[in-house]
């Protein structure tokens, strides 16, 4: 069996064979990404549900496991209603825009030191770009809209992810400096040692900083004015309906979940373990990723739940008025430390 | 012809912006917006994300119930009284009971007096929570309407067992209420009353302590002194501004005087305060609640002779009859001719004063994102604004 199939390999050519290669592997990233995103929308129901003193779905399947997938058939069978006097083309291609990104930042992710799609050396400024390329799919869809409501929400989710994409950028000039690698895997093995060598320690200001600003990229709660709902109704998405909606579902949800890993890989040290140097629960593998990307994601949905949504303008101030400052501030003591080899972290 | 001068009148509407200039966007908040408290909207001209001018639209509620009930014989009245605000029909059921009894000049039983208080404090503090959840809310804090809308029910489940129904319960007719508390009602009254405070003591802490809440609600809004009686401003509202009148207080209906109680006021007069107000007149009510249970007469009768209700006659008269309901004064004008029938009644809710002109005057010069948050904190309910 094996035989036969190698036999029937060997005669594809070479330049073929990478490209299956690859997309077997793009296929083993996303199929699971697209699960976890279903499984999450799952999770927080269930997390705010018992935040809020109720028990959350528990009807579809057992304990109510395959409400995911219900939600997701009855979204494709769902007609997309195109509104009068939208621009078509612009209204089908804004959610293209947005979900493109989200899947291709995770490219360069490393699920462990050997497991990356492309190990890349600009790892980091290729996640910066395509994480500032999503925005456009929430501009164009709010102005293909040709309503209010949405122009209202695509405004100010431009101006706040420009913003914050700047605080962003900062924090993570911070993680460069300090692990002199922009290639994500390199940032990660500079951190080795176990959980007090991690970059968060030394870096704690951009680490707190960087999670929040990816919060408000991803227009969470409590930063989440873009579809504000008692505001602006859903802000950029209000005429979005099926799939087309579901799509800016999942480019949302697969965006917290890349800012949980990335706030993994930069600050939490990856797949290492915080045990550095006991036996077995020492070892570095993917389960540590998993479980403190799930961690990060269980603060988005935390704050969802306990906070007031932030009014637009006092986002702005928060983001250029201290955010910004910090981070600058914090960049030049980490440069000093780096200078002057301070023990553990910069020896 | 001699052309004449017109001095500008204080509540002329301020000028509409010029849509033209294309510098405004026109946009209609509800009625179909969940920022809104019901079936009403506002239509806002936006400059930017700021509110250039606001124009309250009623009208999509208008059910006719004051001509209604010149139709209907006194007692067929109270399923209409009692859904002309939803939240907190007991206090138009008090009301329109005791138009009737000052028309009729019925007695009340002791009994009955206290019962109707402790009827209309356990729905002010239904209404209360009520109304809280949906201010957290409207700041985006889904979480605090789900624990205070959870407490209400429990709420309301005392009302079920008190009077037979959860929201439309018909409890206080002319004449005193309709049955006596049913055993070991009390205990189950103290019970939620726990549980309630408990809740406000949470409350306190995520919402009242909650930057930014605090930030989104403080300066929101401001009522000035002098808006007050110009805009017949009652309620919570005034109370948050610093005056210190509450009908319970000034001019005691049932059984208020005998109960220890204060007038809650505050200065700022923001949305935060008003909510604050709100919330210590939770911590009133459930003291209120508690005393009434504590001082109310064991036996006696909780309801006067009257003759059977499909006969009534009420002899001809004219009154107003007022309340403290949780948005301030409520009064029912009647006239009646001495027939089956009511011959003309009107009812003063605080509601058309707050959500039309005070929201049009306050709204302006806003954050689009503040209006919800304004909408609520001046505690309105649609249905009472037209009736």
């Amino acid at each position: 069996m094996i035989d036969a199939f190698l036999s029937v390999w060997n005669i594809v050519p070479e330049s073929l064979q990478w490209l299956i290669l690859t997309m077997l592997k793009i296929v083993a990233i996303v199929a699971p990404l697209m699960l976890s995103v279903a499984y999450l929308t799952f999770a927080e129901r269930k997390i705010i549900g018992y935040i809020q003193v109720r028990t959350g779905p528990n009807r579809v399947g057992p304990k109510g496991w395959l409400q995911p997938i219900a939600d997701a058939v009855k979204l494709i069978f769902k007609e997309i209603v195109i509104p009068n006097g939208a621009n078509k083309f612009l209204f089908i291609i804004g959610p293209i825009l947005a979900i493109a990104p989200a899947l291709a930042a995770w490219a360069v992710i490393p699920f462990n030191e050997y497991w990356i799609l492309a190990d890349v050396n600009a790892g980091l400024l290729y996640v910066l770009a395509l994480t500032s390329v999503g925005v456009y799919g929430v501009i164009i869809a709010g102005w293909a809209s040709n309503s209010q409501y949405a122009f209202l929400g695509a405004m100010r989710t431009a101006a706040q992810i420009i913003s914050y994409e700047i605080a962003m950028g900062f924090a993570l000039v911070g993680v460069l400096v300090a692990s002199g690698s922009l290639n994500l895997r390199e940032i990660v093995l500079a951190q080795e040692g176990g959980v007090l060598h991690w970059f968060w320690l030394p870096l704690f200001p951009l680490f707190v900083i960087y999670f929040i600003s990816g919060v408000a990229e991803t227009n969470r709660a409590p930063f989440d004015v873009s579809e504000g709902e008692s505001e602006i109704v859903a802000g950029f998405h209000v005429e979005y309906s099926g799939m087309a909606f579901a799509i800016f579902f999942l480019a949302e949800y697969a965006n917290m979940i890349l800012i949980a890993a990335l706030t993994a890989i930069m600050f939490c040290g990856g797949w290492l373990s915080p045990f550095s140097g006991v036996p077995v629960i020492g070892e570095p593998s993917l389960f540590w990723l998993l479980a403190k990307i799930s961690f990060f994601l269980f603060l988005f949905l935390w704050f969802r739940a306990t906070f007031p949504r932030y009014r637009y303008d006092q986002i702005m101030r928060l983001g250029w008025k201290v955010f910004i400052p910090i981070t600058i501030v914090w960049i030049l003591v980490v440069g000093l430390a780096v200078v002057y080899q301070l023990p553990w972290w910069f020896d | 012809m001699p052309s004449i001068s017109q001095q500008p009148h204080k509540f002329d509407p301020p000028l509409e912006p010029d849509l033209t200039s294309g510098k405004y966007v026109k946009i209609w908040h509800g009625p179909q917006h969940p920022g809104i408290t019901g079936n009403m909207s506002l239509e806002l001209t936006i400059c930017g994300d700021e509110v250039a001018h606001c124009k309250t639209h009623v009208g999509y509620l208008h059910r006719g119930f004051e001509k209604l009930m010149e139709r209907r014989t006194f007692i067929q009245n109270f399923p209409v009284v009692c859904r002309i605000a939803v939240p907190e029909p007991a206090f138009n059921e008090y009301l329109y009971a005791a138009a009737i009894e000052e028309i009729a000049e019925i007695e009340v039983p002791e009994l009955a007096q206290w019962l109707r208080v402790l009827n209309l404090e356990l729905m002010r503090l239904a209404s209360y929570l009520m109304w809280l959840g949906g201010s957290s809310g409207s700041f985006g804090m889904t979480t605090v309407y789900q624990w205070t809308v959870t407490h209400r029910d429990y709420i309301l489940d005392l009302f079920e067992e008190m009077t037979g129904a959860r929201i439309y319960h018909m409890y206080i007719t002319p004449g005193g209420v309709r049955a006596k508390l049913p055993e070991g009602f009390k205990g189950r009254v103290l019970k939620v009353m726990q549980g309630v405070e408990k809740l406000l003591y949470e409350v306190e802490k995520v919402v009242f302590n909650n930057h930014v809440f605090k930030l989104r609600s403080q300066g929101l809004g401001i009522i000035s002194k002098d808006m007050i009686d110009e805009y017949g401003i009652v309620g919570p509202n005034q109370r948050a501004c610093g005056f210190e009148r509450d009908l319970r207080k000034d001019q005691p209906y049932l059984v208020y005087d005998q109960l220890d109680f204060e007038v809650v006021t505050e200065t700022e007069s923001d949305a935060y305060t008003r909510a604050w107000v709100r919330y210590q007149e939770m911590h009133q009510s459930v003291s209120m609640i508690r005393q009434v249970l504590d001082k109310m007469p064991e036996g006696g009768s909780f309801h006067a002779d009257l003759p059977n209700v499909l006969h009534w006659n009420v002899p001809a008269g004219e009154t107003y009859v007022k309340a403290e309901c949780t948005r301030g004064e409520y009064g029912y004008y009647m006239v009646t001719d001495g027939s089956e029938y009511l011959q003309r009644i009107h009812i003063r809710g605080p509601s058309y004063t707050h959500a039309v002109s005070v929201m049009e005057k306050l709204a302006v010069g806003i954050n689009i994102a503040d209006v919800a948050g304004l909408m609520v904190s001046l505690h309105t309910y649609p249905p009472e604004i037209e009736r």
